[in-house]
């Protein structure tokens, strides 16, 4: 995985670092999209709405992110590990654009899986 | 249950009792950095989808649960993979119950015991849980040419 095409993103705090997972998301081998209906976990901006992403800020300018995921079946390896890669590219990614005393505690939680023929 | 209380039991008992509940301090997924978790749907699917990975289990679920998993998937309420798969978790183990629909002619305990392999090794590879016991009804047989009777008998054709 790589970070350096974060740097083009002009980012600041709650939105900019749900943007940054989003970005994560997408390019995490194994992860086919984020997961629930519109509304349930989202983090909106003024021109859309990130799905799948919660985005937390406390009164500090921290913010927590919550990630909710679905992956495709069979996966290579164990979530919780995949959880954790997926935590350490956000947490890379937020240094290169500057961000990373901002990003708090990255909570990710895997709620399906997507067999082959779903995937179609 | 406290400390003290587990240590007074018999260790084979005690034993048991904190495999079964793990306590809550515990979480084997959690680290100061964010934690992970895994919905108690997932096991419940990769389990599904682990048995139908075995050669000769035609389907899962009972014929009840087939027919309207029919229907509800059909209108997107209903997730195939999850119908005959019934699994109880906790933060450490699972105990999973499965319903299959074997091809007629295959050897029942053969497969079986396959199944029961393939779901331990996806589960417990995927999750991290420790899987307790597999469960496995054989509901029914399947043999070729039931599908279409199936359609004949829902459109009307004799």
């Amino acid at each position: 995985m790589t970070t350096d095409g974060d740097s083009d993103l002009v980012l600041s705090g709650r939105l900019g670092l749900a943007r940054l997972a989003e970005r994560v998301i997408a390019r995490t081998d194994g992860v086919t999209g984020t997961s629930g209906p519109a509304g349930r976990w989202q983090t909106v901006g003024a021109q859309q709405a990130i799905r799948g992403v919660l985005a937390v800020e406390d009164a500090q300018g921290r913010v927590d992110l919550e990630l909710h995921l679905v992956v495709r079946w069979p996966p290579r390896m164990p979530l919780e590990q995949l959880g954790g890669r997926i935590r350490e590219d956000l947490r890379r990614s937020a240094g290169t654009v500057g961000l990373r005393a901002r990003l708090g505690a990255v909570s990710v939680a895997f709620d399906d899986v997507l067999s082959e023929i779903e995937s179609v | 249950m406290s400390e003290a209380e587990k240590t007074a039991r018999p260790s084979t008992l005690a034993a048991q009792v904190t495999t079964v509940t793990p306590s809550d301090d515990d979480e084997p997924l959690q680290d100061e950095l964010g934690k992970t978790t895994i919905g108690e749907g997932v096991v419940t699917k990769v389990a599904g989808l682990a048995a139908r990975e075995v050669e000769g289990v035609h389907d899962l679920g009972g014929g009840t649960a087939r027919a309207v998993g029919s229907v509800t998937q059909k209108v997107g309420l209903g997730d195939a993979f999850n119908q005959g798969v019934s699994v109880e978790s906790g933060a450490k183990e699972a105990a999973i119950d499965l319903t299959l629909v074997i091809d007629y002619g295959e050897s029942i305990p053969r497969i079986a015991d396959a199944v029961r392999s393939q779901v331990i090794k996806r589960v417990e590879f995927i999750t991290g849980l420790r899987v307790i016991e597999v469960n496995i009804t054989v509901n029914d047989l399947y043999f070729p040419g039931d599908d279409d009777l199936d359609e004949e008998r829902r459109s009307g054709v004799r």
